[in-house]
């Protein structure tokens, strides 16, 4: 690693790889959106250490996007599943209320 | 810092939800969509039932929920901690770890592995499947 930064000079920083966030995604929000920016995440290093830096930027950022795409979508699935909840639950409540009118 | 604040306060919250509404008792809390699109099980199935389990410090269980939630664990709480260090010394903390090639790639090796292994409903794997014990 060290090596690595010594060939590459001090002006080029190795590009954040999103490789915590991409775990995060991939355990929490259930999608195969997590393990696209894993896979990117490998892709930052591997071409930063060969000395591509403009290939780690652009694998840099095709993990960020993948990762962002993944925790939006879980956070639309939680907001939907709790929107559904409140749907059903006002059904079931309207559903009880009615059938108490009816059936007294 | 605002970041970390916001991100500690989400975690805290979290961290609360599961401890006192207890995910693996019912229907509270969402349905993975991978798993109910394709009745597979995805890498982080059981997750929320594991954090339960964890928070109730129930070891077992969390494991036979979901063992990658675990094993990632003490890499979250790594990575965490140097987050706050980078806070409190004013210049980030490089996590080396999380950029060695080596590393990022056994992760997405262990992550597909885990996946591919824990839908094969036969008896060694099926351990890996997320089940009450």
């Amino acid at each position: 690693m060290d090596q690595a930064y010594q060939t590459q000079g001090t002006s080029q920083v190795q590009p954040k790889n999103w490789l915590v966030e991409s775990i995060l995604v991939t355990i929490f929000c259930c999608l195969p959106f997590g393990i696209a920016g894993i896979v990117f995440a490998t892709q930052v290093n591997s071409k930063f250490t060969a000395g591509d830096y403009a290939g780690a930027l652009k694998a840099s950022q095709d993990a960020g996007r993948w990762t962002k795409i993944g925790f939006w979508i879980g956070i639309l699935w939680v907001a939907l599943c709790i929107i559904f909840v409140f749907f059903m639950g006002g059904l079931a409540l309207l559903g009880v209320g009615l059938a108490n009118e009816y059936n007294p | 810092m605002k970041r970390l604040i916001i991100i500690s306060t989400a975690v805290l919250a979290i961290v609360l939800l599961y401890f006192f509404i207890d995910a693996r008792a019912g229907d509270f809390f969402p349905h993975c969509p991978f798993h109910t699109l394709t009745g597979l099980y995805c890498p982080g199935c059981g997750s929320q039932r594991a954090l339960s389990s964890l928070l109730h410090a129930d070891f077992l269980q969390a494991f036979r929920f979901n063992i990658l939630l675990v094993l990632s664990l003490p890499l979250l709480l790594f990575s965490a901690v140097a987050a706050f260090a980078g806070a409190y010394k004013k210049q980030p903390v490089k996590q080396k770890i999380f950029y060695s090639p080596l590393f990022v790639k056994s992760v997405l090796f262990t992550v597909i592995l885990f996946w591919i292994l824990r839908n094969i409903p036969a008896y060694p794997f099926s351990l890996l499947a997320p089940h009450s014990v």
